[in-house]
């Protein structure tokens, strides 16, 4: 096992051009969009139709500006139109007295995350509003009593605290990006299988005492450290270099790449195992790697996503899973608990695929 | 040393190998000759252990190693009829490998690869990438890269396949040497019938998966011993002529090569004169004739009705 995983990194010191390409593309992608990105709270015009006093206005936006994820400023209609068609910001609120309206100039992943603010928001106030009507100064007592609890409670749930919708762009970039580039470096080391099938030195590994356990370990143990370096990695450049603010527990992110990449590893082998000629893998794998990308979330939010049958499949990717794992550390500040059980499902669907991988290329290559 | 015992291998309707007896003693070269397609590569799979047979027995030292393929593993070089090595590493490199797969390391391993080099005459260049490399070159480390763990048993697969004369003669040269000077056990497959003449002691004629003669090339020429190859060069192809040659009376087999006519006959036969009367009738000049004792190619033909590389 040792001289197949020491020969395949021989050959990574030959042609290292494949894997330095996707973890420069993945450093150049993140760095260069989020660069372009807003790094504080994102700005969201907001204007009042005549309907509304100024004064109403003024109570809106500063129960509006209670969160710390947006930054919302009131203007003139026509100004906040303008913003918006010009393309300075993707979009802009109208406040009307008892609901609002999204004024959408182009698609935004922060969308999802804006109208789950303001629905939140608005209900709450029009709740409190309502109760004002029937028991008066219930919103003074509200208040006293959420400035002096009698009673302090800590919910703590497996699933973690992710019910209301928290986007952070640069996370989901940089995980998304990061995830994503790291599918094709392992597919294309795994191609190496069915390359040396095909140029008889698999054959040649075979008639020699190596047990062919311990060749596919050799392979798969390269393909994996490979592309958990790859992942562990960016995230220390971005961490350190950039600095992201990446939550407490680093070491939690470094566990699920791990998870992900072993995932990803047994899938690989999979699609190998089913497309056995490596001009045909040279097609296949970018949609794979794409489609995988697109329906479990790597380029926009999953919860973006409205369409049952797309959600369904993403159900079955491991990225989806790794994602989910990923931002429940990193932007909800998550522990061990809210992730094992992405984390189980990962090794779950590594383990299923890798045994059915190797059955079928085996069963494939005997005559 | 290394036997086979009525190896059989079906792919579906096909029998690729038909009950296949082969027998190896200890410092002997044994060539296994045919055409294309013959069954040579499969039953050399079989006997390396790389493909199960359908039915029979390989034995090592009267061992069968079909359950049990590790002696077999440990003690057979198999020079495989592709160039099985990793193009973008150099010569050095690969043959690094190769050896760690057999447990060599350190010194040993040094040594080894030193001395496998020496042989094949690619010391001075084994640091170049396999791919920079001539096809000849190439088929040297191929060779190199079978003789890293010191194999008693020796397996060739048609190791000269598409490379120029100077490197066929270096490789046939090497084998040799191990052959005699080193008592490697050769098995050697080709269907080029003067390699197998100049390498072997024995040969196995293999023909649609069955071997249909076998003994010392004497004792193989002897088949046509009561016969003699009358090979006759005219200045061009006269179809017509060649056809009437070919049924004069005494004729067992002939083949026409573009512009020779080569006559297998009963020996004594005299058929000269009837030769150049017809070849005045068509008005065809004879440009050679040349009475020959049988070839191993002449023992193929009669054998099997065609040549070698048909």
């Amino acid at each position: 096992m040792k001289a197949v995983f020491l020969l395949q990194w021989r050959r990574f010191y030959r042609k290292p051009m494949l894997v330095l390409a996707m973890f420069g593309l993945t450093v150049i992608f993140v760095s260069v969009t989020a660069a372009g990105g807003q790094s504080g709270p994102q700005m969201i015009p907001v204007y009042a139709d005549e309907s509304m006093s100024e004064l109403q206005a003024q109570t809106w936006l500063e129960l509006l500006n209670s969160g710390d994820q947006f930054q919302f400023e009131l203007m003139a209609e026509t100004e906040a139109r303008s913003y918006v068609a010009e393309g300075d910001v993707s979009q802009a609120v109208n406040l009307l007295e008892t609901d609002y309206r999204l004024l959408v100039g182009r698609e935004d992943p922060a969308r999802f995350a804006l109208d789950s603010f303001l629905r939140r928001i608005y209900s709450e106030e029009l709740r409190l509003e309502n109760a004002e009507q029937t028991t008066p100064g219930i919103r003074g007592e509200m208040e006293s009593a959420l400035s002096d609890p009698a009673l302090s409670l800590s919910v703590e749930s497996l699933q973690g605290e992710e019910d209301s919708f928290q986007y952070n762009g640069q996370l989901q970039l940089l995980f998304g990006m990061t995830l994503f580039f790291v599918i094709y470096t392992i597919m294309f080391s795994l191609v190496r299988i069915v390359d040396e099938k095909r140029t008889g030195t698999w054959s040649r590994m075979i008639i020699s005492p190596v047990r062919k356990w311990q060749m596919y370990l050799g392979h798969l143990g390269y393909s994996f450290l490979i592309g958990f370096s790859q992942i562990t990695l960016i995230f220390l450049l971005f961490r350190f270099a950039f600095g992201f603010e990446l939550g407490e527990r680093f070491w939690l992110l470094i566990a699920i790449a791990a998870c992900y990449t072993f995932s990803i590893v047994a899938f690989g082998l999979l699609i190998i195992s089913l497309i056995t000629k490596p001009q045909q893998l040279g097609a296949v794998i970018p949609i794979v790697a794409t489609g995988m990308a697109m329906v479990g979330g790597a380029f926009w939010p999953i919860e973006l996503v409205t369409n049952e049958i797309l959600l369904v499949v993403s159900k079955a990717l491991p990225i989806t899973y790794g994602l989910q794992a990923l931002t429940s550390v990193a932007v909800y500040g998550n522990g061990v608990q809210a992730v094992a059980m992405p984390l189980l499902l990962l090794l779950g669907f590594g383990s299923i695929c890798m045994a059915i991988a190797i059955r079928l290329m085996e069963w494939r290559s005997s005559p | 040393m290394l036997e086979t015992d009525k190896l059989t291998k079906q792919f579906k309707d096909v029998i690729a190998v038909d009950d296949v007896s082969l027998v190896l003693m200890r410092g002997e070269s044994v060539g296994l000759l045919g055409p294309n397609g013959a069954g040579k590569s499969t039953a050399i799979a079989m006997i390396s252990t790389l493909m199960k047979p359908s039915s029979g027995d390989v034995r090592l030292n009267g061992k069968s190693v079909l359950k049990k393929p590790d002696d077999m593993r440990r003690v057979l070089g198999v020079v495989p009829q592709k160039i099985a090595l990793y193009e973008e590493l150099s010569a050095y490199e690969n043959l690094k490998f190769f050896g760690r797969l057999y447990g060599l390391s350190g010194n040993k391993l040094e040594q080894r690869i030193e001395y496998v080099l020496e042989l094949v005459g690619l010391a001075d260049r084994k640091k170049e990438l396999v791919k920079n490399y001539s096809g000849g070159m190439q088929r040297r480390v191929n060779l190199a890269a079978a003789m890293m763990h010191e194999p008693e048993v020796l397996i060739m697969d048609e190791p000269t396949v598409g490379i120029d004369p100077q490197s066929r003669n270096h490789l046939l040269e090497t084998i040799r040497k191990l052959n005699r000077d080193e008592g490697m056990t050769v098995l050697y497959t080709s269907h080029y019938m003067e390699e197998v003449e100049k390498l072997c002691d024995r040969v196995y004629i293999m023909d649609h998966g069955k071997v249909i003669a076998e003994g010392t090339k004497e004792e193989l020429k002897a088949i046509l011993s009561d016969q003699e190859t009358v090979l006759i060069e005219f200045d061009q192809n006269y179809p017509e002529l060649f056809i009437k040659l070919s049924e004069i009376e005494g004729v067992q087999h002939s083949t026409i090569e573009e512009q020779s006519l080569k006559l297998i006959i009963p020996r004594g036969t005299r058929m000269l004169a009837a030769l150049f009367h017809e070849a005045e009738r068509y008005g065809a000049q004879v440009i050679n004739v040349n009475v020959q004792t049988p070839t191993l190619e002449d023992v193929f033909l009669r054998l099997t009705g065609r040549k070698l590389r048909d």
